[in-house]
């Protein structure tokens, strides 16, 4: 059986971190989900996450602050932002810095696969 | 010599006499007996007292008495008849003639016609009292011009109304014609007539009384006119009032200005604290229907497996369900924020107030990456009062306090809201924030409208704030943190319904202002 790819879910909104890791499962995916950039900074799954599906505004470290900490570290993971602020610039800023997509919640299940697909072509 | 001594005598400005130890008069000059055209033989002893004025001799005479046992008081006043009949006034003056051994052997004395003197100096000072008169009378005249400022007097029995020229410039009415009750009401304002009857029927009770009310005139301008009335007895012991009224229409108007100006502010202030809370609100709905379309989404995933997941499809049926009442509560809260009361006073659990303004508000502080921590004293009594205002306040020193630490990267952006019981039966919130601090230089500015130290802030929050927080008869105020930020802090007594005066209005008649603020359109704007 082929080792599933795992993807790393990190939002501090509850129903986010419930939801997603079964939808993700269903996908066919591994899943881990964490309530902070600093909690998955702190777990085992930095090492071998293929894709971060990343919360922008977080209390504490932000999604971005998350980036340009695992750039600093030299761990090139994939991240797909998710964001509750429907702000028209948003996802442009974030292609620009690096993210694979950038959904703005609520997403669609096929455009977050889409994404997924997308980080892991990037792998 | 005797003979000099005599023409010398007779010759002095004024009319000599001398008399013996015991009040007698042995001499009188030639001028004495010339003005009263008396005889010597009939003035010598105490016939001189037939010239003096009947009304003055009792006077003169005790006087004299005095003077003739040893008194020092040595002047008297008195009206001496003229030989053709006519009195003047003269001032006697006497002197004692004395012996070696101090006894007094006899007195001298001289009358002074002080008539022409004494008239002169009483036509000064009426001239001069006439003069103050008319200058406090100009005076007074300028002052009710000025002050718009007229009177009246009112015989309650007569029903007898007089009025100064000032009432009847400002009824417009014709001076010459006097003024009745009927012709007075034909100038009332219709809405303002009802109490204007009731201040008619209160003049019967004869207490003091305080009246405002308006007129409307015939070119539908309207006029506002505050009385001040004084009950009294005149000497037949009737009831009469003495009034002030004065014309107060240009300060009713631009407090009228004035209110409006600070409800359109306010509904500004909101609109402005909305386009923030705007966006908090969008994120805490957009959280839950994410939440409810991806367990759809995974939901149908299960079913639609083979064989299908049917614990994990009930498992993200009901977490949908979940997410689902999570929005409704948002909106839930929402409308509660700026549901329309009929009464804009009530009962409010400040600790409760708090709570939904920083729910609503938590992805805003979020975004700004502030950490909100809340400090609420159990047991705060209610306040009364308007709770969409206060909330409104906590929402707008909450958004100020988040503001304030936006530049800050050296520490974390710690926000506290407190509520506590305050000294003197006063709650009291406070709003603590670690950010750019105030400046002393600023301090005393903080609080007025359209000062602001926020590159996209109007100045008008703190100011309108404040104005919420005095009309519920609470104090509003700024205090530097002891390290960095500052805290932002209201006080409200937990007062009964009548301490509150929620619009600022407080008249008595029938003034009225609307200063409420419309939370249908607030809603329109959400």
């Amino acid at each position: 059986m082929a080792i599933r790819s795992l993807v790393s879910v990190v939002d501090d909104d509850e129903s986010v971190r419930e939801s997603l890791p079964d939808l993700l499962r269903e996908f066919g995916f591994a899943a881990e989900a964490f309530s902070s950039a600093e909690a998955f900074l702190a777990s085992a799954c930095v090492g071998n996450t293929r894709c971060l599906v990343l919360d922008i505004a977080m209390p504490g470290m932000s999604g971005p602050d998350l980036q340009r900490e695992l750039t600093l570290r030299r761990q090139a993971i994939p991240i797909v932002f998710i964001t509750a602020h429907a702000d028209e610039t948003v996802r442009p800023r974030m292609l620009e810095q690096g993210a694979v997509e950038c959904l703005i919640k609520p997403f669609s299940d096929t455009a977050l696969l889409a994404a997924l697909n997308a980080a892991l072509r990037v792998n | 010599m005797e003979n000099d001594l005599s023409r010398l005598v007779d010759t002095l400005p004024g009319l000599v006499w001398s008399a013996l130890p015991d009040g007698r008069v042995d001499f009188l000059n030639q001028r004495w007996r010339e003005y009263t055209g008396l005889g010597a033989d009939e003035a010598l002893g105490h016939g001189w007292l037939a010239a003096i004025h009947p009304e003055d001799l009792p006077v003169l005479l005790e006087r004299w008495r005095g003077i003739l046992a040893g008194g020092e008081q040595r002047e008297m006043q008195a009206r001496l008849q003229r030989f053709d009949g006519e009195y003047r006034l003269f001032l006697f003056r006497a002197c004692p003639l004395t012996d070696a051994s101090g006894q007094v052997v006899k007195w001298c004395g001289m009358n002074t016609d002080i008539e022409d003197h004494t008239r002169a100096r009483e036509a000064l000072h009426a001239k001069r009292a006439e003069a103050l008169l008319a200058g406090e009378k100009r005076m007074l005249a300028e002052t009710r011009r000025l002050s718009s400022t007229g009177g009246f007097s009112k015989r309650i029995s007569t029903g007898e109304i007089t009025w100064s020229e000032e009432v009847y410039r400002m009824f417009e009415f014709d001076p010459a014609v006097p003024v009745t009750l009927e012709q007075i009401v034909t100038r009332i304002h219709p809405e303002d007539v009802a109490s204007f009857d009731e201040m008619v029927k209160l003049q019967l009770s004869g207490n003091d009384y305080e009246h405002e009310y308006r007129l409307l005139m015939p070119d539908q301008s309207v006029k506002y006119l505050h009385v001040v009335a004084h009950a009294r007895r005149d000497q037949d012991d009737q009831l009469e009032y003495i009034a002030a009224v004065q014309d107060v229409t240009q300060r009713r108007l631009s407090e009228e200005a004035l209110g409006r100006a600070r409800s359109e502010l306010a509904h500004v202030a909101r609109v402005t604290s909305l386009g923030a809370l705007t966006a908090s609100i969008a994120h805490e709905v957009n959280q839950p229907l994410s939440g409810i379309i991806t367990n759809a989404s995974t939901c149908l995933r299960m079913l639609a497996a083979d064989p299908p997941n049917v614990d994990g499809a009930r498992e993200t049926a009901r977490r949908t369900i979940r997410d689902g009442n999570r929005a409704s509560d948002v909106i839930t809260r929402l409308r509660a924020l700026f549901a329309k009361k009929d009464t804009a006073t009530e009962c409010v659990d400040l600790n409760e107030a708090a709570r939904e303004v920083i729910a609503l508000s938590r992805s805003e502080l979020q975004r700004n990456r502030v950490i909100a921590r809340t400090e609420l004293a159990e047991d705060l009594p209610s306040v009364i009062g308007d709770r969409i205002q206060l909330q409104q306040v906590i929402l707008n020193l909450l958004l100020n306090a988040s503001d304030a630490m936006s530049g800050v990267e050296d520490r974390p952006r710690q926000l506290v809201i407190r509520t506590e019981q305050d000294e003197d039966d006063h709650v009291r919130v406070t709003v603590q924030d670690s950010g750019i601090g105030l400046q002393p230089q600023t301090m005393d500015r903080l609080f007025d409208a359209f000062y602001t130290t926020k590159s996209g802030g109007m100045g008008i929050g703190l100011s309108v704030s404040r104005s919420i927080i005095e009309s519920h008869h609470g104090r509003l105020w700024a205090t530097p943190n002891d390290g960095p930020g500052a805290a932002f802090s209201f006080s409200i007594a937990r007062g009964s319904r009548e301490t509150v005066d929620v619009t600022g209005v407080h008249r008595i008649g029938m003034i009225r202002t609307t200063a409420v603020v419309d939370a249908h359109h607030v809603m329109r704007n959400l």
